[in-house]
Parts: C-alpha cells; structure tokens; sequence
C-alpha cells in the first residue's frame, strides 16, 4: 500500500533512538568501568527493558479490549492492590516485613496476589456469562477508589519512618530492581509474549468489536479472558518491579497508535514497548546525571506523559 | 437453509422473542419485516449465535447450531451488524481482509488476495481500496462492511438493517448486490429490513414478524398485501402492481382509513 513507507521508516527510527539511548546510558561519564559500574548499569537496563514490555504491551492490549484509548490497566485496580499489600505488609509487620519476606518473597507475593485478584474480579464477572466490558471498568474503578482509600487509611495509621518506606514503593524506580527478581520477571514476560505473539491476528480481530469477532469464528469471551490473564501477569511484574506507572500507559499506547499508523498489533505493540523503553532509558538518564537521584522516574514519566497527553487531549478535542 | 423452531427469548421476565418457528430457504433473500421492538433484530442475532436463545433450536441444514464450533460457523454464515460507529484507522482493503480470518488466522495466502479482490470488484469499490474508512461517507462505509462479510465465502449472510441511515442510491446498491449473491452465486441471504418497499422488491421470501412472534411468513406474493400489511403495522396500506413490481403505500395525510 502506499502510505507504508513512512511508518516504517519511523518506527525503525524509533529502535535506533532506543539503541542509542541504551548505549548512552551505559557508557555516559562510566570511565569503561566494566568491574562495577557497568555491570550495575546492564541490570537497571534489563529491568528498564521488562518494564517497558509490560507498560506497552497490557495498555495497547487492554485498549483493544475494551476500544477505548484512555483506560489503561491500572483503572482496573491493579496498582492499587499492590499498594494495599504493601500499607498492610508494613502495618502489621513494620519495616521488617522487609527483612523478613526479603526483597524476592514481596516480589513474588505480589504477583501471586495481582494474579488472585484478576482471577477473581473475571471469576465473579463471567460468572453468569455477562461480559460487558464497560461494566468491569466501572467495578475496577470503583474497587481503585475504595482500595486506594482504604491504603490511605492504613498509611495514616503507621510511623512517618515506615511512611517514607511506603513512599518508595509507591513510586516507579529501576534502582530497586536485584537480578534475581529480573531473571524472574524475565521468564514470565517472555512466557507471555510466547503466549501473546500467536495471537496477534486475533487481537486485531477483537480491535473491531464483540459481535464482529464472534462473527469471524473468534470464541470472544474465551480470548477476552486469555489476555486480560495476560494483561495480569505483566501488570503484576511491572508493579511489583517498578512501582505503580499509571499515566505512562497512555502516553505510550497513543504515541504507539500514531507512529505506526495501523491498528495491526504486530506493529503497534513492538512500536509501543521501544516507546516505552525509551522513555524509561531517557528519564533514567536525567534522573541520574540531571538530577543528581533528587528526583524518581516515576515522578518525571508521569510530569512528561500527563503533560503530553493533556495536550494532545486539548488537541484532538475529545477525539482521542 | 436455515430454520429456528420454538426459539424463545427472555430478558428477566421479559420475552422478546417468543416460541419463534420459521424457515429462511437456501439461495434465496428472505427479509425480516415487523415494527419496532418486534423481536427481528433479536432473532437474526441468535441465528448468528451473537445471543444465547433462551430456548429452541436453530438448524442449519438439518443440524443444530450449538454443536458448531465458533470458528468453523464463521466459515457457514457471515453477520453483519448496524455498521458500528467506528474509530479505528484501518483501509477498505484492510477492513475486507478481515473477512479471510476465518480461514487464515491472519496470515494471507495468494488465495485470500483474490478472493478480497472479487469481494471489492463485486461492489465496485477499487477506487476506494487505500481510502480509510474514517474519511468515506457512511453509505461507503456499508458497502467496505458488506465486502468484508463477501470475503468471508459462507453460505449464508445475515445482515442487520443493512440499509440504516443510507442515501437511497446507496441503498439500492445494497440489496442489488445481495440480489447478484443469491442469484450469481447461489448464497442465502437474510436481512433486517425497515423499508416494506426495498423488502417487496428485492426479497424471495418475507418473514412478518409482531411482539416477539411471527405474524406471517411466505413468498413475496402472499405477506405483501394490504390486509397482511394492515394488520402487521396497523397502518392503512394501499398497493399497487406495476411492471416494475409492487409498491406499498402508506402514506395518508389525514390517518383515517380511506
């Protein structure tokens, strides 16, 4: 077709900005120090990588889903989960639910917790056949709401030490990330993508509609439930690694859809995770040599993508 | 052919189709006529298993639907719903190539290529193969729609109010080209239709329907008279037989039967 040249041109232009940021960040004032300080970096980069795949891929996907390109996941809760377990861990066990669950047993509670609420919310939603999937973005709204007060209420009642601990967890940061909960990480997002690569021509299917994929021989709800199970895991991983990046899905998914100019998934989820961790690479950067570590990724990604994206909601008047 | 027996519909304790038998012939365009709120719309979407029926069977050649499964009846019947308001940035070409997911996944063999071709050929719709959908006017836009659901070679086509909100030029254009599938290539067809005048016309069959039941159902010939018509719309009908077919009347200034 004729207006494909371009697109592509982009979004290769888009991977080499990646690599050259990558790059950037390894070697940027490292003095060739392969003993420490490089090595260090390569574990901030793979978890920057991971991160990335799971902030494009369950936005993109969750908004094919649901054909809408302002949800993301974290309106369904899971985020918030996250943030309770950790109010209560802190609650009832103070800071030495740290020492005692360690940094990989928080890790894998989390996940094993998101994946249970997940479960749960399609468990209790599918369970007379509706499938209505504005009806589970009311209820994950609802339950975010009641969640996050509830967190609130729980962060009220511990130490201001304890608080500042929370306060950490609650921010997106790549320097909590250790290699053993990377490798785990890793394997799963690669499981996913394993899964989720096969499926690709599906999840373009489903990007036209319910009764239009039932009608092109596409079992609807059965593929529904396979990717929001998806969605879970890499949610689960990105939380639990990085700390909550609500905005950033976005941000990431509409820039993916406008570089690409398709709604193939082959296309906008590969443009959509370089997106993604790019973003991280380059807030990482000014993080670690603008602001000197005054400031967190979480913090930046979000001022730049809100800002970005009130923008472009200005733009394109309501359209986007 | 498709039939539906004893097919019953009920939202909590609101039925809107209710113990539902009739017959759609194969190779012939049957149309669904009824006021609103008579349960077409409704029937049409459980024959095209986008509804669970509350009760009853559908048979497609003699066989219940519900041991098909979902993929191989996308290759028996195509459903076309109300073209859905649509934001997504996809070509006519693309969008009729969807029609082919059916029997490659997604990956697109040399035979696929041609089939979509013919499907855009028969429309009529090269000029607009690389136009996005987001740009063509809604009667275009049917037509795309309509195309993708040819790509999809089934048997039988079912197609909700294909004609809404279309100029009368578009419209024509429709039910010719569902007239040319039933005819050229022996495909069956079944359609919501508002317009008594576009169902006298182009359709074979016409099944009648009022409150969730049918009223009537048979050849052309046999539902389209004034005392069928009468009583289906509650409506003072008057037609009349030209050369080139029937036309139903029933426009009347003052209401009162005349």
């Amino acid at each position: 077709m004729t207006h494909k040249p371009i697109p592509k041109m982009l979004r290769y232009a888009v991977w080499m900005v990646v690599i050259a940021l990558a790059l950037a960040f390894l070697f940027f004032r490292a003095d060739w120090d392969f003993d420490y300080v490089i090595p260090k970096r390569l574990v901030r980069l793979a978890a920057m990588l991971i991160g990335g795949v799971c902030v494009a891929w369950p936005s993109i996907v969750f908004q094919t889903l649901t054909g809408n390109r302002i949800l993301t996941p974290a309106v369904m809760g899971y985020e918030a989960v996250y943030l309770l377990l950790q109010s209560l861990l802190i609650l009832f066990m103070g800071t030495q639910s740290l020492v005692a669950l360690g940094a990989n047993g928080n890790f894998a509670l989390s996940v094993v917790l998101m994946l249970g609420y997940s479960w749960a919310i399609h468990r209790w939603l599918f369970r007379d056949g509706r499938n209505n999937v504005y009806f589970l973005l009311l209820i994950g709204l609802v339950l975010t709401m009641v969640i996050g007060t509830f967190t609130q209420f729980v962060q009220f009642k511990v130490s201001p030490g304890e608080f500042s601990v929370l306060l950490g967890f609650s921010q997106a940061s790549f320097g909590k990330a250790e290699p053993g909960q990377l490798l785990a990480s890793a394997v799963l997002v690669a499981a996913v993508c394993a899964v989720g690569i096969k499926t690709l021509p599906t999840l373009d299917v489903l990007s036209l509609g319910r009764d239009q994929a039932l009608s092109l021989g596409v079992d609807y709800q059965r593929a529904v439930r396979l990717h929001l199970a998806l969605i879970a895991v890499l949610v689960a991983v990105s939380t639990s690694l990085l700390g909550p990046t609500a905005f950033m899905g976005i941000f990431v998914a509409n820039t993916a859809y406008a570089l690409a100019r398709s709604i193939r998934h082959r296309v906008t989820l590969p443009t959509g995770c370089a997106i993604a961790i790019g973003i991280f690479i380059l807030a990482q950067l000014v993080v670690e040599h603008v602001f000197n570590y005054r400031t967190t990724v979480g913090i930046l990604v979000n001022l730049v993508c809100g800002a970005w994206f009130l923008a472009l909601m200005v733009r394109t008047r309501g359209n986007a | 052919m498709i039939s539906v027996s004893n097919l019953t519909k009920t939202y909590g304790n609101k039925t809107v189709v209710s113990g539902v038998s009739a017959q759609f012939p194969a190779r012939q365009l049957t149309s669904l006529i009824g006021p609103n709120g008579a349960g077409k719309s409704t029937l049409l979407m459980m024959i095209a298993r986008l509804l669970a029926p509350s009760s009853g069977d559908i048979l497609l050649d003699g066989h219940s639907v519900t041991g098909i499964p979902i993929a191989d009846y996308a290759r028996r019947v195509a459903t076309l719903r109300q073209s859905p308001d649509f934001n997504l940035r996809l070509t006519v070409e693309e969008l009729v190539a969807f029609g082919r997911f059916p029997y490659s996944r997604g990956a697109l063999t040399p035979e696929d290529r041609r089939v979509i071709d013919e499907a855009i050929a028969f429309l009529s719709l090269e000029p607009l193969r690389g136009a996005y959908l987001d740009e063509i006017s809604g009667g275009q836009r049917q037509m795309a729609f309509l195309a993708m659901t040819i790509a999809q070679q089934t048997d039988c086509l079912l197609l909700d109010e294909p004609l809404n909100n279309l100029d009368i030029k578009h419209a024509v254009q429709i039910m010719r080209a569902l007239r040319r599938l039933c005819d050229e290539q022996g495909r069956t067809v079944v359609l919501v239709v508002h317009d008594i005048n576009f169902a006298a016309s182009y359709s074979d069959h016409i099944v009648a329907m009022k409150g969730g039941a049918v009223h009537c159902a048979g050849p052309v010939s046999e539902v389209v008279t004034e005392a069928q018509l009468n009583a289906l719309y509650g409506l003072d009908f008057e037609i009349t037989r030209s050369p080139r077919g029937l036309l139903c009347n029933y426009f009347n200034l003052s209401g009162e039967p005349t």
